[in-house]
C-alpha cells in the first residue's frame, strides 16, 4: 500500500486508474496488499505490479520444463525441421511437429486454452463427431485402472452441424490443423458427416473412428471386419477430398489385413490404436462399474499393445502411421517412431499433465539437436526388421 | 478467475477424524481467486501407476495468508499417496475449476447441509456467508459420533446441528430429517453429500413452496422472462443448490467423463457444476 501511494504522487496514469478501482472495491485492495510479500519472495526484484507476475512465477516453479536455451542454441533448435506430412499423396496435411492430441481427450481445442498454448501442437483431433447429436452413455463414464483408465463416454457430441457452426470459424483462425474425428452407425452416416465437413474452412482433415457398431451389419464393428473397414474407408474417400486418417482398433486377432484393406481403400494415413475393450467392477461387486458396462482402456497400460500394432502395420502398409497409446514421455514418442510411426498422439496423459504435448515437441526438437539430426525422419522405423514380416509373424505364434 | 496450473506447497497435514485429513497448501493464486463450491484437480505422484488427477473441493481459502485447505478421506491409492506427502512438498494443482455456489444478495439466512465428507463442499460457503454478514445454520449428518466434523473447525458464528445414523450424537436419524425445522427460516439452502441425501433434499425443496406458501424469490409479479435453466441468475434464485460428485477425467470439460443426468441431458460436473440448482438434475424416482 505504501508503494502504491508513492507511485500515485508521481501521477502515473495507469497506477492512478488501479487505485481508483481499488477504492470502489475495497476487498480487492485488501487482497492485493495481502499477497504483495508473497510476490516479492517468488520474484526477486520484480517491480512490475499485478497478480499475473506472481502467478506465472509460481507456475514456473511447478512446471518440469528444461532450462531455457541460449540464443545460439535456440537458433540451432529452430533450424530443425520437425514437420510431418500425413497425406503426401492427397494434397498434403502438414503438421509443424509430430505431436498431436488424441480425439476425446482435448475436446474441441478450446477447453484447455487457458493453460496450454494449443497453437504449438502438431495437430488437434477433436472429440468424436456424429451426424446427429448424441447424449452419450449413462454415468459413471470413467474410472482409473492400474496404469490406465477406462472410459465409455458413448460419443456424446452436439452433431456435426453444431460442431461446424460453433468451432469452424474459430479453427479457421488457428495455426494448428484441426482433424475432425467422425463416427457413425452406417456407411451412409460416415459419408454424410464427411460431406458436411468437406470444404469447411478450419477443418484440416478427417479421422475415421471405425470402432463403432455397424447397425446395417448386425452391430458388428467396422474395425473388426475387413470388408466393412474397406467399404467405409472407400465410401468416405469418395465423399471428400480432405486428408483421411483411419483409426485402427486393437480388438482383433490380426490387424494387418484390415490395415492393408484401409490403405487400398484410399486412406491417407492410419492411426493406431484405439482403446482396448475392458471392464471394471463396482466397489460392492454387484455390477459393472461403468454405466455402459464395457469401457475402452487407455493410458500407459496399453503402450506395449500399441507398439506391437504399429510395428506390424508399418511392415504391411506404406502410408504414414500415427502411433497412439500410453505416450507419457519423450521415450514413448521415440519408441513409437522407432516402430514406424511418423507422428504420435497424446491422450490420457493430458489429463494429468496438460502441458505434456507441447513439452514433448520441445523435447523432441532438443533430442534431434543432441543427435545431430536436421529432422526427425531418421528416427522413424529404426526398430523395424530389415526383412519385412518375419519377426512379426513369429510373434503371432505366441499370441493367446 | 481463470484456471491455471499452480505449484502448491504443503504447509500442514493433519488427520482430523479417522481416515479424514485436512491439508493446508500455500497457493496464493488459488486462495485469492477461488469461490465457495469450486474445486482443484490435484496431480498425484505417477510412480505408482496413477494416471488421473484427483478432484477436491476447496475446503477453505484465505486470501490474507494465501493458504487453501483440502479435506479428504483416504478411499484409494491417490488419497493414500496424499497423506504421505510431507511439509514442503509441492503439488501440481489445476484450478480453480467449476462454477461456485450462487447466493442471492437478498438471502440472509443460509442453510448448509452436509453429509459426511460433503462438509468439504460447503465449508468455504460458511466462511463467505459469515464474511458477508449472513446467518448460517450448518446441518451435518454422519454415521456415528466418531465421524462428526469437529465444531472447532467451523466459524464461531454458525449454528451447528448434528445428526447421526446410530444416534450416538445429536439427532438420531438422517440429516434430511432436520431440514423441516429450518426450511421456513432459510432463504436458501446449499448441500453436498451422498447422492441419496441430495435426492431427498431436492424432493423436500420441490415441495417447500406448497408447504410454506412462500413466494419464489425474484419473481414477485409472476411475470417476466424466466432465466434459462443453469444460468447464474437462475441458480441465484433457486432455493436449493447441490454440489455433485462424479468420477472425473480432465476436469476442464474436454473428456465428457464426469457427467450427471440433468433434466435437459447430460451435464458435466466439472464445467456446468459441480454446483447445480436442484431443478437442473434429473433425480431418480423424483
Amino acid at each position: 500500500m505504501k508503494a502504491k501511494r508513492t507511485v500515485i504522487t508521481f501521477g502515473d496514469m495507469r497506477v492512478g486508474k488501479d487505485s481508483d478501482r481499488s477504492k470502489r472495491t475495497p476487498t480487492v485492495r485488501k487482497v492485493k496488499s495481502a499477497i504483495v510479500p508473497v510476490d516479492r519472495i517468488k520474484v526477486p526484484g520484480a517491480g512490475r505490479p499485478r497478480v499475473e507476475t506472481g502467478g506465472s512465477a509460481v507456475a514456473d516453479l511447478g512446471a518440469p520444463t528444461a532450462v531455457r536455451p541460449t540464443l545460439a542454441e535456440q537458433a540451432a533448435l529452430d533450424k530443425i525441421d520437425l514437420s510431418v506430412d500425413l497425406a503426401p499423396e492427397h494434397g498434403g496435411l502438414m503438421l509443424a511437429n509430430p505431436i498431436m492430441v488424441a480425439s476425446g481427450t482435448f475436446g474441441y481445442g478450446v477447453e484447455y486454452d487457458e493453460v496450454v498454448d494449443v497453437q504449438r501442437l502438431g495437430a488437434i483431433c477433436c472429440k468424436g463427431t456424429t451426424l446427429r447429436p448424441r447424449a452419450g452413455n449413462p454415468p459413471p463414464r470413467v474410472t482409473e485402472t492400474p496404469g490406465g483408465m477406462l472410459n465409455s463416454i458413448g460419443l456424446q457430441n452436439p452433431g456435426v452441424d453444431a460442431v461446424i457452426e460453433k468451432y469452424g470459424p474459430l479453427w479457421q483462425g488457428w495455426k494448428v490443423p484441426v482433424i475432425v474425428n467422425i463416427a457413425g452407425e452406417s456407411i451412409e452416416d460416415y459419408v454424410e458427416v464427411a460431406r458436411r465437413l468437406d470444404g469447411v474452412p478450419g477443418v484440416a482433415g478427417i479421422e475415421l473412428n471405425i470402432s463403432c457398431p455397424n447397425v446395417g451389419k448386425g452391430g458388428l464393428q467396422f474395425a473388426i471386419d475387413r470388408d466393412a473397414a474397406r467399404a467405409v474407408t472407400a465410401a468416405v474417400r469418395r465423399a471428400t477430398d480432405l486428408p483421411l486418417l483411419v483409426k485402427l482398433s486393437p480388438n482383433v486377432a490380426d490387424v494387418r489385413p484390415i490395415a492393408k484393406a484401409i490403405e487400398e481403400a484410399g486412406a491417407d494415413a492410419i492411426t493406431a490404436i484405439n482403446t482396448l475393450s475392458g471392464l471394471a467392477v463396482s466397489a460392492d461387486r454387484t455390477r459393472a462399474f461403468l454405466g455402459n458396462t464395457y469401457g475402452g482402456l487407455s493410458g500407459p497400460a496399453i503402450k506395449p499393445v500399441a507398439l506391437r500394432v504399429v510395428y506390424e502395420v508399418a511392415q504391411v502398409v506404406s502410408i504414414p502411421i500415427v502411433g497412439i497409446g500410453g505416450v507419457t514421455s519423450l521415450a514413448d514418442v521415440l519408441d513409437f517412431m522407432a516402430c514406424g510411426a511418423v507422428a504420435v498422439q497424446v491422450g490420457t496423459a493430458i489429463f494429468a499433465d496438460p502441458e505434456l504435448p507441447v513439452r514433448l515437441g520441445d523435447e523432441l526438437r532438443a533430442e534431434c539437436l543432441a543427435r545431430g539430426l536436421s529432422s526427425c525422419a531418421p528416427l522413424v522405423g529404426t526398430a523395424l526388421p530389415k526383412r519385412a514380416g518375419a519377426p512379426s509373424a513369429k510373434g503371432a505364434e505366441y499370441r493367446p | 478467475m481463470t484456471m491455471r496450473l499452480v505449484s502448491a506447497e504443503l504447509v500442514e497435514s493433519r488427520q482430523i477424524l479417522p481416515g479424514q485429513w485436512i491439508q493446508s497448501f500455500a497457493a496464493p493464486e488459488l486462495a485469492t481467486g477461488s469461490r465457495a463450491g469450486q474445486f482443484v484437480h490435484v496431480r498425484t505422484g505417477d510412480y505408482s501407476g496413477l494416471v488421473l488427477r484427483r478432484p477436491f473441493s476447496i475446503n477453505t481459502a484465505d486470501p490474507a495468508t494465501g493458504i487453501v485447505t483440502l479435506h479428504f478421506r483416504t478411499v484409494g491409492r491417490g488419497t493414500e499417496w496424499l497423506t504421505r506427502t510431507r511439509e514442503g512438498d509441492r503439488l501440481d494443482m489445476l484450478g480453480p475449476l467449476g462454477r461456485p455456489f450462487e447466493v442471492d444478495p437478498r438471502s440472509h439466512h443460509l442453510l448448509l447441509i452436509a453429509g459426511g465428507l460433503g462438509m468439504a463442499g460447503i465449508r468455504m460457503l460458511a466462511d463467505e456467508a459469515v464474511r458477508d454478514g449472513r446467518q448460517v445454520v450448518v446441518l451435518f449428518g454422519a454415521q456415528s459420533a466418531s465421524n462428526v466434523y469437529p465444531s472447532s473447525l467451523l466459524p464461531d458464528e454458525v449454528e451447528y446441528v448434528v445428526a447421526t445414523d446410530d444416534g450416538s450424537l445429536g439427532h438420531h436419524g438422517f440429516v434430511t430429517e432436520l431440514v423441516a425445522e429450518y426450511e421456513a427460516w432459510a432463504d436458501q439452502a446449499f448441500a453436498c453429500g451422498p447422492h441419496p441425501m441430495l435426492a431427498r433434499l431436492a424432493q423436500l425443496a420441490a415441495g417447500r413452496r406448497a408447504r410454506l406458501g412462500v413466494a419464489k424469490l425474484g419473481r414477485k409479479r409472476g411475470g417476466g422472462k424466466a432465466d434459462p435453466l443453469g444460468s447464474t441468475a437462475a441458480r441465484r434464485k433457486s432455493f436449493l443448490q447441490v454440489s455433485m460428485e462424479q468420477t472425473m477425467g480432465c476436469a476442464v470439460g474436454a473428456c465428457l467423463g464426469c457427467t450427471v443426468i440433468g433434466v435437459d441431458g447430460p451435464l458435466r460436473v466439472c464445467r456446468e457444476g459441480p454446483v447445480f440448482a436442484a431443478e437442473e438434475i434429473a433425480w431418480p424416482n423424483a
